[in-house]
This record gives structure tokens, C-alpha cells and sequence, in this order.
């Protein structure tokens, strides 16, 4: 690397991090030129940096400050909006659809984020041992993340578990008549998150990547103290993994919360409904819906900031917990 | 080092250049109107429908286009529920489509939010014929003395049932039949037939209740844009057809639900249906069985309390070309062939030029015998007020939940009233 580039890649570093003067003194012939070469230098990292800054001002922070200035208006996307306070909040907690949704929405995350994360962990420890075809098995088993929120497979999903559809078909030969799986309420939220489970690959490639790191001499050790497969993986790999789970555990929970377009697809997007009885009615689906068709673009952005509170409220609890059974390699020295 | 510096300042200079050629593409790329410089005219069409429609109306806008060259459609469609809140995106972004695809229960909503174009303007300057419409359907769109909209289409609610079933179970359908005899029907459908059941249940049904109604004296909305019965008219209304679904005589809520998106009708569930009368085009697609139309139940022998609803085309306050969107609207509304290639796939045309022009066949000749049959008695529609839709859907889905079993009667009721009256009051 030339002195040149490595100036230039400093003058790319966002405000706060080394100055280039000071990260290469040697490099420079005399301090008063590259200290106008520098300055020239930080203007033209700024500049690299402008569509990135834009970006964030216009589409992240902007509208991040406007929805918080909404969720105390009355705002129905056409007349301005007319500031009521927390009026919005307390329809919220007056609102039985908020309630349902808010219960479909937990169900979903609880009970599809373990079943997901177990899956993920199991077939990583399957294919993490070299075995013939392993690139396969490991794209293979990736593929469903790639297009995870496709509408696609939502469309694929709901002709999959249609009323006389293959699902409905092959289950009603073993004498378990469900009809419809999509058209039941007790079974169309365990049709989604079946779909969610199914897309294990993105947690799975990174618990492949934690589970390389596990130093093997632990295995041997442990072996040789007469420790039987399941002693091992509880003992070892668990706590070892232990970082990469938490890692996976709070990326998917967060997800999990915002689940959207596999309900709506799976519902048929047709429909003024959550689903049958409201059954898949998850919180995304309610905040579109009150946003988009009911006009009270106000009160969909109360719902999206109670959100985010509930999501903030979740993860502190995880930091707060992952003292107790995440272990750090720094901890054990 | 000479050469160093050298470099540097050209990175920096090509970096500047870089970032203006940026926002320069930027600005044009947001700025490119449509207004192009060939003096030709573009405006964007957007309904909502499914593909069986999309093919028919990309037939129409080409022949539209092919006469009037200096206007070109861009075309656009989407599901129902779909295409309003795309819509409603849109409309709020100052984007709206220049003429679309609109039905009477939004006219009020968008027209007192000054979305929806006033078409008498442009009738007064000849661009758009008021003239020819069959039953005075020119007044459709006529709110408050503005024209929102103009009707491609008329339907009516209408009677679906399986003639053989109802031969079998030895009912006959006929004028001035009562709600009493309809439930009786349908049990004894269900008695002599074992597979399917007498009817759908149709409580959610908006438009039906509305019916009920109206043959009652009263409406599902008043002028004053409130609800027009009570809670205890509900509670009959609804209670009335979970005492039969509850008797085994009705599609149960479980069953519909799983059936969709057929109707309980087409997916040979039940043998008798309410709906609007163009349905049977779909449903004849959907099913083999063969279905008939028959008369709505009264209540005093007489009155079906029905009226001609219909599908219109509305224009944008926004558009830069109202005289295009008016000329397009009116080759869409009155021009013959168009009539022979949209057939009653929006309903029956509303103009006579369209209707003549259309020999119906089939399916299209039962729902042209049908409407023939009530047109005499046919009354005024209710005024539907902003809020409607939103009703509409509390109506339906509310209802479905007592049928899963899932909400009691009162509470229920109550939930839509207090749903519809916070819709109607916004």
C-alpha cells in the first residue's frame, strides 16, 4: 500500500475517528502541505460520504421524526394533521383488534423463534462435520432464507396448505381431517409459522460459522474423560455457541416481531380480514391496515412506536439476562 | 511526491464531479414528466379486477388509443382491497392515477377530501356525454351537484340458487317469497340433501342487511351519515341466522373460511347465495353446477327494497388533462365496441349504445333476464357516506367471528357499533 492510498482511506473515516495528519506523521514531507492535502482530503471524504448522510437524514432520521410527530395527531393522509395529544395511545389500549393483534404477534414470535433457532442449530451440526456434498446440503438448506419474504413463497405456502390442497390431502389418509389449514383459525397461525421455521438458513450459516470455532481439543478432552454426545454438546458446544445464539436469538426475535408480508400473502391479500377470525392479524398487517385503508395514518404510527418500544423493551431484557448464560471468551481468562 | 499531490487533487476533483453527476441524475430523474415533446399525452388508468378483466380492458384502452393517437393509457390494476389502499398511497403523495376505476360507496369518501375530479365541467365543454344512460344512471355520480363519477356498469343484489337441489328438496322460488319461506327453503334443501347446505350464511352481508332493511323503512346508513338501526335490530338480524346456522341448516363459519376465496355457492358448499347479480360470470367459472337467479325474500310479499349499484370511472382533482381523462371516460362509457368487448364483466353497461351493442350469451343472458325482471321495482340508492368501506368491512368481519364461534352475540353488536360509529365520525 502506497502512503497515498492509505491518507485516502483515513479521509473516508466519518467525523470523530483519526485525523489523517496524525495516522501516517512519517509519510509527510512537510506538516503545512499535508495539512492542506489533508483537509482537501477530509472535503473529498466528505463528499463520498454525502449520499450516505443524505440517506440517513431524508430516509431514516426524517420520517423516523415525522411518525413520532404523527402518533400524537389525527391524521388521515389527505386534510393536515391535527395534534390530539395521546389520544392515539389511549385508543390503543381501548382497542380489541390492537389486543388481538399484539396476541397473534407474540404467539408467533414465541413460538416460531425457538422452534427456528432449534432447527437452525440442529442441521448446523449436522453438516458441520465435512461430508461428501456438503456445499449442497448447506445451500440447499440456505436456499428458503434467500427468498424468505417473497411474496412467492407466500402464494407457494397458501396453495401448499389450501382447503383439498397436498397438505389438507395427505394428512386426511393418516384419519387427520383438518380442510383448509389457511381457512382454520386454530390452525392458520401454525401454518405461518411453520413457513418462518422452514426458513432457518440465515441463523443456520451463522451457527455453522460459531460452531467452527469451537476448539476440537475440548471435544477430545472430553471424550477422553468418557463424556457421551449429549454430555458434550451441553457442556461444550452450548456454552461455546453460547455468543452466536445470543446473536441469533435477538436478530430473529426482532424480526420475528415484524412479520408482515407471509401473513398477508398467506391470508390471501384480498381479503378486508386477518385472516379467519383474525387469526393471523400480526401487528404489521393491523398498522398497514389502519395506515393504508382505514385512512388514520396517525394512529399507525402510535402503533409503530409502541412497537418499537415493545422491541427496545425485549431486547434490554435479553442484555440484561445474557450475563447469566452467555459466556465470552475474555470471561474465562 | 509532485505526482502524489498530483493525483490527490484529481481524486478530489473527480470525487465533486462524481457527486454533482449524482444529484443531476437525481433532479431528472424525479422532474421527467409526462408531458412529453411529441404533443402526445399520457394519462394512467388504474382499476381493480383480475386477469379475465385486465385482458378485456387492455383491448379497450388500444382501440381508444388507436382513435384518439395523441393520448396514450398507461394501464394499472391490482386486487380490491388492494387497489385502495394503493390508492390511498398515492392520493396522499399527490399521485393519483388520472381516471380510475370507483364505485359508489368511495364517492363521498374521496369527493369531500377534493379527490375526485367534477365532471360536469367537462360535459358542459363537450367532452364527455351525459346522454344514453339506461334507468337515469347518468345521476350515480352526482353528489352534492358535483359529478364524481361516471357508471360503467350496473348490478343489482339477486337471489343464487341450485335449481336441482331446490327441485329435489321440492321448493320453488318464487315473486314476492318471504324471509320465512326462505329459511324454510334451506332447511329443507339440507334435509333432502345431505352433502350440501340449504345457503350460505350471508349475515355479514352489508348490502343484504341494507336490503332488509329498506324493506323494513329503515337503511343501513342515513342522510345524516349515522347508522340506521339500532343495536337490537341487529341482534334480530344476526341472531336470526345463527339460529339456523346453529340448526345445521347453513354453511358453518369454519367451513366458508376454508372454502375462500371461492364463496361458499361456487365451491358447492351450499345451494342458495346472496350477491351482487354479475357474480354468476365468476361463478360459472368456478363451479360446474348450474345456478339460477331468483327474486330477493320480502317481508311483506311486495317489496325487495332493491336498487341499481355500479362501477364507474372517476378522474383525479390533480390531472393535468381533465379534457383527456373526460374524452377517455366517455369513449369507455358509450362507445359500442367497447360495450361487445367488456360484455357484463363490470356489471350491465350503463349506456344503451354499449347495452344494444351486446348480444349476451349464456351466463351474461341469465343476468340480463334477471335485471329485466326487477327493473320496474327497482328504488333509489341509499346515500353511502365517507366511512362506508371501513363499516362494511367491521360488518362482515365481525360477524364471521360469532360464526367461528369466537364472539358472543352482545358482544359482538357492540363492537360494531362502536367500530362503525368511530369510522363514520372521522
Amino acid at each position: 500500500m502506497t502512503p497515498t492510498t492509505t491518507r485516502a482511506a483515513d479521509g473516508v473515516r466519518p467525523p470523530g475517528g483519526t485525523t489523517p495528519g496524525k495516522a501516517t506523521p512519517g509519510a509527510r514531507p512537510a506538516p503545512a502541505a499535508g495539512r492542506r492535502q489533508g483537509r482537501r482530503e477530509t472535503l473529498a471524504g466528505y463528499l463520498f460520504l454525502t449520499p450516505w448522510c443524505v440517506g440517513i437524514l431524508l430516509l431514516t432520521l426524517g420520517p423516523m421524526l415525522v411518525s413520532l410527530y404523527l402518533a400524537f395527531t389525527d391524521y388521515n393522509l389527505f386534510d393536515s394533521p391535527r395534534w390530539i395529544g395521546f389520544k392515539n395511545f389511549q385508543d390503543l389500549f381501548a382497542d380489541d383488534r390492537w389486543w388481538t393483534s399484539v396476541q397473534v404477534t407474540l404467539k408467533y414470535v414465541l413460538i416460531g423463534t425457538p422452534l427456528k433457532l432449534a432447527a437452525a442449530l440442529a442441521v448446523a451440526l449436522l453438516l458441520v462435520k465435512p461430508r461428501k456434498g456438503q456445499g449442497f446440503y448447506r445451500s440447499a438448506f440456505y436456499a428458503p432464507s434467500l427468498i424468505g419474504a417473497s411474496v412467492s413463497i407466500g402464494v407457494v405456502w397458501r396453495a401448499i396448505f389450501n382447503d383439498n390442497a397436498i397438505v389438507d390431502k395427505s394428512m386426511s389418509l393418516f384419519g387427520w381431517d383438518v380442510g383448509g389449514w389457511i381457512g382454520d383459525p386454530d390452525w392458520a397461525l401454525p401454518t405461518l409459522v411453520t413457513l418462518t421455521v422452514w426458513q432457518f438458513g440465515a441463523p443456520m450459516v451463522i451457527f455453522l460459522a460459531g460452531l467452527k470455532q469451537v476448539p476440537s481439543e475440548l471435544y477430545e478432552a472430553a471424550e477422553m474423560d468418557g463424556a457421551g454426545r449429549w454430555r458434550r454438546f451441553r457442556s461444550i458446544t452450548l456454552p461455546m455457541i453460547s455468543p452466536v445464539l445470543f446473536f441469533n436469538l435477538l436478530l430473529e426475535l426482532i424480526h420475528s416481531f415484524q412479520v408482515f408480508t407471509s401473513a398477508v400473502v398467506i391470508a390471501g391479500s384480498g381479503t378486508n380480514t386477518g385472516g379467519p377470525g383474525d387469526s393471523l392479524l400480526v401487528y404489521g398487517w393491523y398498522l398497514y391496515e389502519q395506515g393504508f385503508r382505514n385512512l388514520r395514518m396517525g394512529y399507525a404510527a402510535a402503533m409503530a412506536w409502541m412497537l418499537m418500544l415493545g422491541i427496545g423493551l425485549v431486547t434490554a431484557v435479553l442484555f440484561k439476562t445474557q450475563r447469566g448464560w452467555v459466556h465470552y471468551e475474555e470471561d474465562a481468562r | 511526491m509532485g505526482a502524489g499531490r498530483w493525483t490527490a487533487r484529481a481524486r478530489g476533483v473527480r470525487a465533486v464531479a462524481a457527486v454533482v453527476a449524482a444529484l443531476g441524475l437525481l433532479a431528472t430523474g424525479c422532474g421527467g414528466g409526462s408531458g412529453s415533446g411529441d404533443g402526445k399525452v399520457t394519462i394512467r388508468y388504474s382499476w381493480w379486477g383480475a386477469k379475465d378483466r385486465a385482458e378485456l380492458i387492455q383491448k379497450t384502452v388500444k382501440l381508444f388509443e388507436k382513435e384518439h393517437p395523441n393520448i396514450k393509457v398507461k394501464t394499472d390494476f391490482s386486487e380490491y382491497t388492494d387497489f385502495w389502499s394503493k390508492f390511498n398511497t398515492q392520493a396522499a403523495g399527490g399521485n393519483a392515477p388520472d381516471v380510475f376505476q370507483n364505485s359508489y360507496a368511495f364517492l363521498r369518501k374521496y369527493g369531500d377530501k377534493n379527490l375526485l375530479l367534477d365532471l360536469n365541467g367537462q360535459a358542459d365543454a363537450g367532452n364527455l356525454s351525459l346522454k344514453g344512460f339506461r334507468d337515469g344512471l347518468e345521476k350515480a355520480g352526482d353528489i352534492d351537484g358535483k359529478l364524481l363519477g361516471v357508471p360503467v356498469g350496473a348490478n343489482t343484489f339477486a337471489f343464487f340458487y341450485n335449481p336441482d337441489a331446490f327441485q329435489k328438496a321440492g321448493v320453488t322460488v318464487k315473486d314476492g317469497w318471504t324471509w320465512d319461506d326462505f329459511f324454510a327453503a334451506a332447511k329443507k334443501v339440507r334435509k333432502s340433501d345431505g352433502t350440501l347446505y340449504g345457503a350460505s350464511d350471508n349475515a355479514n352481508v352489508m348490502y343484504l342487511y341494507d336490503l332488509y332493511l329498506r324493506q323494513h323503512g329503515k337503511a343501513f346508513f342515513t342522510k345524516d351519515d349515522k347508522l340506521g338501526f339500532t343495536k337490537d335490530d341487529l341482534t334480530e338480524w344476526w341472531g336470526r341466522w345463527q339460529q339456523h346456522a346453529k340448526a345445521d341448516e347453513l354453511v358453518p363459519g369454519k367451513k366458508s373460511e376454508q372454502a375462500k376465496p371461492k364463496a361458499s355457492i361456487s365451491a358447492d358448499l351450499s345451494a342458495s347465495e346472496f350477491t351482487w347479480d354479475n357474480f354468476l360470470v365468476r361463478f360459472a367459472a368456478e363451479t360446474k353446477t348450474t345456478l339460477d337467479l331468483g327474486p330477493i325474500p320480502t317481508t311483506d310479499g311486495k317489496r325487495t327494497a332493491q336498487y341499481l349499484s355500479s362501477l364507474m370511472l372517476s378522474g383525479s382533482a390533480r390531472t393535468q388533462h381533465p379534457k383527456e381523462v373526460a374524452q377517455f371516460i366517455d369513449f369507455m362509457t358509450h362507445d359500442p365496441e367497447v360495450g361487445k368487448i367488456m360484455g357484463y364483466n363490470r356489471g350491465i353497461p350503463a349506456t344503451t349504445a354499449q347495452y344494444d351493442a351486446y348480444r349476451p350469451q349464456g351466463v351474461d343472458a341469465k343476468i340480463a333476464a334477471y335485471e329485466k325482471s326487477v327493473s320496474a321495482k327497482l328504488e333509489p340508492i341509499t346515500p353511502h357516506p365517507a366511512g362506508a368501506d371501513v363499516a362494511e368491512a367491521a360488518f362482515l368481519r365481525i360477524y364471521t367471528q360469532v360464526a367461528l364461534g369466537q364472539s358472543s352475540m352482545g358482544k359482538a353488536v357492540d363492537q360494531f357499533f362502536s367500530e362503525a360509529e368511530s369510522a363514520l365520525g372521522s
